[in-house]
């Protein structure tokens, strides 16, 4: 936990010393908006009402994509992923800290996007009269799809993959939580008085997601350790009491 | 028993060809035709087992995929991609049965459904762990069996997505509700295709073990050092 603050705390330093992600994300949130308003706002409210989930959730996955492969170029660039797998820290704190800062990305960004379609699309307003299940939607939606994708992004840059790989393996990997994400949305503009069980849905798939991507995250980039490793592993004679510290 | 093991395959090739020939008759004639839907419903006996071998392939090789991570198993790694192979077939016989079906019965082959968007999904996982097998390089090996778990973990979803979402799909309990005349017609055109696709399945498992192998053997032949 500990550690996994301490690279969070250096990953956002690093951020805020440029805004790199957060301006190129969230100019890009920017155009995709203006597109949509573009495209869409001649349309009847109930069009809107079917529009508006899809356009909230293909930009998350657009956005998402873009940071993650920034985000994971610049560790590509100087090597420091791979520095990082090497240091004594724990695997997990790497995953976590990484999927922390990607998530705070995100929501920086949907903290545009949302109320963008709020004001575009008059449909939208219900973003403005339910704020808490706003949040906790595009919160629950934002970490499912951050769970798995820093996990994917993560494996191409450690293995020196080819970045267009990364749209290949993430879209229909995180299709099944965007689409859950975008039934939810349905059941916030519709009022629907099932949503919070769609939220405490998501929040489970949240859950299995996360965990599943944890558990993953030090095969995937540095392989379990072999038969014969984990035998030599076994066999180490314990320290001697000279070794062990006073 | 290597030698057992080793026929097994052609066994079940050998064994589903009477099998697929019966059934194919027996659905075609001496099965009733469903009172609403009528012929179209014939395809039903084709288009579930084929949904669950799909299932089934995409669960084995996200296993399979998971003894790859854990043990660093190449032979692990070729039943995976094999198993993704015989998924990805079965996945594209569903999705091009059911908008058929679909047709014939609500009037239009594709209503955007929970089932059908989820097996389309699981479909495209597959498509893309094949994708990253063929085309990535050999650090992506690790990557596209992660790919593959996930893949399995969608499984359950469809299964759920019926009871989950509102849909005009059949639900998961339609297969339990058949009449006997159908019930009796639907178990063989299953073992039928069950055979084929373990058959298949073995056959490749086995040709990609060997292909693994001799590579190996090629490289300790340019390269003797232990």
């Amino acid at each position: 936990m500990r550690q996994s603050l301490l690279l969070l705390r250096s990953e956002l330093r690093q951020e805020l010393r440029d805004f790199e992600l957060v301006m190129t994300s969230g100019f890009f949130t920017l155009v995709v908006l203006a597109m949509f308003y573009l495209s869409f706002a001649a349309l009847e409210k109930k069009a809107h009402l079917a529009a508006i989930p899809g356009l909230l959730w293909l930009t998350v996955a657009f956005v998402g994509t873009l940071t993650l492969t920034r985000a994971f170029d610049r560790e590509r660039e100087a090597d420091t992923l791979r520095a990082l797998l090497a240091a004594p820290v724990d695997r997990l704190a790497i995953y976590f800290s990484k999927a922390a800062s990607t998530l705070v990305v995100l929501l920086l960004c949907c903290a545009l996007l949302v109320p963008g379609l709020a004001s575009m699309f008059p449909a939208g307003q219900v973003f403005w009269d339910s704020p808490g299940q706003t949040a906790a939607l595009v919160a629950l939606g934002c970490l499912g799809y951050v769970a798995i994708g820093t996990l994917f992004a993560a494996g191409l840059a450690a293995g020196a993959g080819k970045n267009m790989l990364l749209a290949v393996i993430l879209y229909p990997v995180t299709t099944p939580m965007l689409m859950w994400s975008l039934v939810t949305t349905r059941a916030l503009l519709d009022k629907n008085p099932n949503l919070p069980d769609y939220l405490g849905q998501m929040a489970a798939v949240d859950v299995i997601l996360l965990g599943l991507a944890a558990l993953l995250f030090e095969p995937m980039l540095v392989g379990a350790p072999g038969r014969a490793q984990a035998r030599r592993t076994a066999r180490r004679p314990p320290r001697r009491n000279s070794d062990a510290p006073n | 028993m290597r030698r057992i093991s080793s026929v097994l395959p052609d066994l079940a090739l050998v064994a589903a060809a009477p099998l697929v020939v019966y059934s194919v008759q027996r659905v075609f004639l001496h099965t009733p035709n469903e009172r609403t839907m009528g012929t179209a419903f014939k395809i039903f006996f084709f288009h579930v087992p084929m949904g669950w071998i799909c299932m089934l392939m995409a669960i084995v090789c996200g296993v399979a995929a998971g003894v790859q991570l854990r043990r660093r198993s190449q032979r692990a790694a070729a039943v995976a991609l094999a198993a993704a192979e015989i998924g990805f077939l079965t996945g594209l016989g569903v999705l091009l049965t059911g908008p058929i079906w679909g047709h014939a019965t609500w009037g239009t082959p594709w209503t955007g459904d929970a089932r059908q968007v989820t097996t389309a999904l699981l479909w495209l996982v597959i498509a893309s762990y094949l994708l990253l097998r063929h085309f990535g390089q050999h650090a992506s090996e690790r990557l596209a069996a992660s790919l593959a778990i996930f893949g399995a973990v969608n499984v359950p979803l469809i299964y759920y997505a019926v009871k989950l979402w509102k849909t005009t799909h059949p639900t998961t309990g339609v297969v339990g509700s058949l009449p006997p005349a159908m019930w009796a017609s639907f178990w063989p055109g299953l073992g039928a295709l069950l055979l084929v696709s373990l058959g298949l399945f073995a056959v490749r498992a086995r040709q990609l073990i060997l292909e693994g192998e001799l590579d190996e053997a090629f490289v300790r032949l340019e390269d003797p050092r232990p």
